[in-house]
């Protein structure tokens, strides 16, 4: 099987968020920290990053300045807001009760890892 | 100054839209390089990494895109430049763009103007305070919708009432005035002293009418009307406090101006001054006061706090029955007598409401056709851009930024429309305006407001969505037949048919109004043709106020006969003679009809007796009208001098009255209750000559039932003088005028028309309506002559290959001339039925809300139908001559 999973629709915005609260981030570390979080196996069209973020910043969950970069550039940072931090609870535990969910329709709760 | 705030705030986010711009792209370069260089790092080759993160990272422009949507506000932003865009585009189509913004401006301009006429004459509050409690109160019977009130109804019905606050009346006469100028004839009111205060009016200068101002005792008081004492006494302060002598039938009185009233609608008749009851004789004397059959007053009232209009209507006419039962020597059953109580406010506006309802409706319409017609033409565009939306929605724009580039064009055009439509408007409003002055006194000195723009503004945007979202866009899924092949247009079948929907919504439209002016118009022509009873072209009819001053009534006598004796010798008249009455004109003393029985007459009831229109005439005045006088004689010197009493009557008196009898030297005499109240006396009279129907109160001629009696006898002096001429009536003003103020230099000597003028002037209404329909309808024809010609011209360039191939085929030009013709004639055949059926259902619509509308006779349709069919062929000839002459192998190479 393919180990790289299609992204539900709706959880790229979950991912960014919690990928920028680990720390800021410029849109290419952005990708990499949702590489690096799911362990490879979420893959994502880069580009499809840049409209999210910019949603993400629109609503306020996210702020983007601009710094500079480990190799002297002028580089955009983003970093979680306030309200971005509560969104992130709040998908977080609403996704938790999406997956309990569907595990146990499927009755696979408990049989995973 | 705010706009140039706006404007600099603007083009800043204009400019700061641009670094943002250049942000994006060094962000997302700096994410290609940064990937690039962690697979060189991973040991790709440079140039290899470059290329890979580069398709990695996805559609460059359209993520660009995408992003630039979700940075939000920049809708606008991007508008702006898609209005500049539209701009451009418009710039390079300079027909279609004068077409469209013409077409818009003539749609919004006419409807504009017509809503602010609406607004001012018919939603407008009136001046008066709390203008919704005011109300107006109408006494109808058989023959006669507004009877007015006598004082003792008056008395009855305004006893102890509990919904009405207080009753105000006022009753209409004619005063000549001394001491304002030049002596002259004004129109008054004589009101008590509750009617200012009923009316809700304050004064601008010195004080109203009060209760004071009553009784008999009370010094004569004058009020002005506004527009009086603005335009005759040019807002002269120093008047206030002025007496004046105001002669009335029964003699003159003294009065004070007291002050004037603020601008406000004069209802029901128009006055120009407004005097305490004690300056009229006749409001104080007992025939006034105690004949409950002398109507003459208005009444006005006021809900009492509390009250609803139903209540008090209810209240009113329980009353108004219990008056009815406890009179019925009055009120015959015969007559329906009947009260109806309205708002004032519905009061006034009742005549103008269903006239400027239905122009609005009209104007609803050719803002429809001008829309179809504009939508017609975009749409064609539209189908002709297609292979550049195309292509923009393959370089990644949505649907949403399509149809926001359509939408910045559709409000460049509407703009634009806008624009010229308001310039427009703003004499159309002059015009509409003194239309619409003919049926409300409301719209007189109707001014320009910024409603005009507003609803301007509100149209074009409708039109603005309208627009854009008529054209379907390309979806992304290309197998659904958008292709970028430029080879030329291919007409969509969706578009093809949309457009043929607005060509039949057009024809549609123009057909209704069309029906509706040639109905109107045939009204008008058949008043124009009919022939009126008696000469006109070459009948001066000028107007002598009754001076009663200082003078017997046999003074007043002698003058007008010497007035008529004079005149009789200037060199150029023909004919001389007086009446009380000038036909047409004289609304209030046309309507004059009495009761009359013929002696020895089998009369089951006095209140049953036919009724008669009352003409006092003086010698000759049939020579004068080149009416022949059927049988008998006409009055002459012994019926004035002679005790005897004396009528003429008219051809359908005899013939009713006396049918298959001689009616010469029978008798009749008034017996209407009435008579005793107006000095007229009920002797036998003996009928001396018999003259046609000689109908001189409607346009189209009816069998009048008419008695004449001489004037000067028993107060009816024939103070309208009609002078026959040679040639120019208007030639003898001067030396008529000369004559009279040789015998009296005070005498008024007013309003010198023809009778044909009067009659003219009676009809502009008719023409009026015909003029403004008619020109509502060319219009829309016009319009939808360009449109239905569009539609033909673009399918026919859509069908450029087929006629080729046809042609090439062996067709004949004049087959495919006639495949043209005939889609054109089809739009016009299916518009026409279906004008036809909404036409049906509105027309019943609407005879469920008035009674007063009906459906245009057959002529008007079949004319309207014929018109459009022809300007469907019209329209579809020039596209049809095109295809014809379609070059076979230009069009077969050019796919």
């Amino acid at each position: 099987m393919n180990p790289e999973a299609d992204l539900l629709p709706g959880t790229l915005d979950l991912l960014i968020l919690k990928a920028v609260s680990l720390g800021s981030l410029h849109g290419y570390g952005v990708l990499l920290r949702i590489e690096q979080i799911s362990r490879g196996a979420l893959q994502i069209e880069q580009g499809a990053l840049y409209p999210a973020l910019f949603r993400l910043v629109r609503q306020g969950y996210l702020k983007a300045s601009w710094g500079t970069s480990d190799n002297n550039r002028r580089a955009k940072y983003y970093e979680l807001t306030a309200s971005g931090r509560q969104r992130l609870r709040q998908e977080e535990a609403s996704w938790n009760r999406r997956v309990a969910a569907m595990n146990w329709a499927l009755g696979t709760e408990g049989v995973q890892s | 100054m705010k706009l140039l705030a706006y404007l600099r705030a603007l083009i800043s986010a204009l400019r700061h839209r641009r670094e943002e711009d250049n942000d994006l792209d060094e962000e997302f370069r700096a994410h290609i390089e940064r990937h690039a260089k962690d697979l060189e790092r991973s040991g790709v080759p440079r140039a290899e990494a470059e290329r890979l993160a580069r398709i990695a990272f996805g559609g460059y422009a359209r993520l660009k895109e995408e992003c630039r949507e979700e940075r939000g506000g920049f809708w606008f932003e991007n508008l702006w430049k898609d209005v500049r865009f539209g701009l451009r585009m418009l710039h390079k189509n300079p027909g279609f763009t004068a077409v469209a913004v013409v077409t818009l401006a003539l749609g919004i301009g006419a409807n504009a103007a017509i809503f602010s006429v609406l607004r001012g004459v018919l939603l407008r509050p009136l001046a008066n305070q709390d203008e919704d409690r005011l109300l107006y109160l109408r006494q109808s019977a058989t023959g006669n919708d507004d009877a007015g009130f006598s004082v003792p109804e008056i008395k009855d019905i305004g006893a102890k009432l509990k919904t009405i606050k207080e009753l105000g009346t006022i009753s209409q006469l004619d005063f000549t005035v001394v001491g304002l100028g030049q002596p002259r004839e004004i129109s008054a009111g004589v009101a008590d002293g509750n009617y200012f205060h009923v009316m809700g009016l304050k004064p601008v200068v010195g004080r109203l009418l009060n209760p004071g101002d009553d009784g008999p005792n009370a010094a004569g008081a004058v009020v002005l009307t506004y527009r009086f004492w603005t335009s005759a006494l040019h807002s002269d302060p120093s008047v206030i406090g002025k007496s004046v002598r105001l002669g009335s039938f029964e003699g003159a009185r003294s009065a004070t101006i007291v002050g004037v009233v603020e601008p406000s609608i004069p209802y029901p008749v128009e006055t120009q001054i407004i005097a305490n009851i004690v300056t009229s004789p006749h409001h104080l004397s007992a025939t006034m006061v105690e004949g409950r059959v002398h109507r003459m007053t208005e009444v006005f009232a006021r809900l009492a706090p509390g009250a609803e209009l139903e209540s008090a209507r209810g209240e009113l006419n329980t009353v108004y029955a219990g008056m009815l039962t406890a009179h019925p020597e009055v009120y015959s059953p015969n007559d329906h007598f009947q009260l109806t109580v309205t708002r004032m406010h519905d009061q006034i506006n009742s005549r103008a409401n269903t006239i400027l309802w239905v122009l609005f409706a009209a104007s609803g319409l050719l803002f429809v056709i001008a829309c179809s017609n504009v939508a017609n033409l975009f749409l064609a565009r539209t189908v002709r851009r297609e292979p550049e939306l195309a292509l923009r929605s393959a370089l990644g724009a949505t649907t949403a930024v399509l149809r926001r580039s359509l939408l910045a064009e559709a409000l460049v055009l509407c703009g634009t429309g806008l624009l010229a439509g308001v310039l427009i408007a703003a004499p159309m409003v002059t015009v509409l305006s003194r239309y619409a002055a003919r049926f409300s006194a409301r719209a007189v000195g109707l001014t320009l407001d910024s409603s005009l723009l507003w609803i301007g503004v509100a149209l074009a945007s409708i039109a603005a969505v309208f627009l854009a979202f008529v054209p379907r866009l390309p979806s992304a899924d290309t197998s659904k037949g958008f292709g970028i092949s430029s080879s030329g247009v291919r007409v969509a079948g969706g578009s093809r048919r949309r457009q043929r929907i607005f060509a039949v919504t057009q024809i549609t439209a123009s057909f209704l109004l069309l029906a509706g002016a040639s109905a109107l118009l045939r009204t008008l022509l058949v008043l124009q043709r009919t022939q009126p009873p008696f000469e006109i072209a070459h009948v001066l009819a000028v107007n002598l106020p009754v001076m009663t001053d200082g003078r017997t009534p046999e003074q007043v006598s002698e003058f007008y006969q010497e007035v008529q004796r004079r005149v009789a010798t200037l060199p150029g008249v023909e004919h001389v003679s007086a009446s009380f009455t000038t036909p047409w004109r004289d609304a209030h003393s046309l309507g004059l009809n009495f009761s009359f029985a013929i002696q020895g007459a089998q009369r089951e009831n006095a209140l049953d007796d036919p009724r008669a229109r009352f003409r006092p005439i003086s010698s000759g005045f049939f020579e004068t009208m080149g009416v022949p006088i059927l049988e008998g004689r006409d009055f002459d010197e012994r019926d004035r001098k002679s005790a005897e009493r004396v009528v003429i009557i008219s051809q359908s008196v005899a013939g009713q009255l006396f049918p298959g009898q001689d009616p010469v030297n029978r008798e009749l005499r008034w017996t209407d209750p009435v008579m005793k109240f107006i000095g007229t006396s009920v002797e036998p009279r003996r009928i001396i000559g018999v003259v046609p129907d000689l109908d001189d109160q409607d346009l189209i001629p009816s069998a009048a039932m008419t008695i004449y009696q001489p004037s000067e006898l028993e107060g009816w002096y024939g103070q309208r003088l009609f002078v026959r001429a040679k040639n120019d009536p208007y030639a003898l003003i001067p030396a008529i005028n000369h004559e009279i103020h040789e015998i009296a230099a005070d005498q008024p000597v007013e309003h010198a028309n023809s009778l044909e003028d009067i009659r003219a002037e009676v009809m502009t209404p008719d023409r009026l309506n015909a003029v403004v329909f008619g020109g509502f309808a060319s219009l829309a024809l016009l319009i939808s002559i360009v449109g239905v010609a569009g539609v033909l011209a673009f399918s026919v360039s859509g069908r450029t290959r087929e006629f080729g191939i046809r042609l090439a085929l062996g067709a004949s030009p004049r087959n495919v001339l006639a495949d043209v013709l005939l889609e054109g004639l089809v739009i016009a055949v299916i518009g026409v039925t279906t004008g036809v059926v909404a036409g049906v259902f509105s027309v019943r619509a609407i005879a469920r809300y008035t009674a007063d509308f009906q459906m245009p006779g057959a002529l008007p349709l079949i004319a309207s139908a014929a018109l459009i069919l022809a300007a469907g062929l019209i329209a579809s000839a020039l596209p049809a001559a095109r295809a014809a002459r379609v070059d076979v192998v230009q069009a077969l190479r050019s796919e």
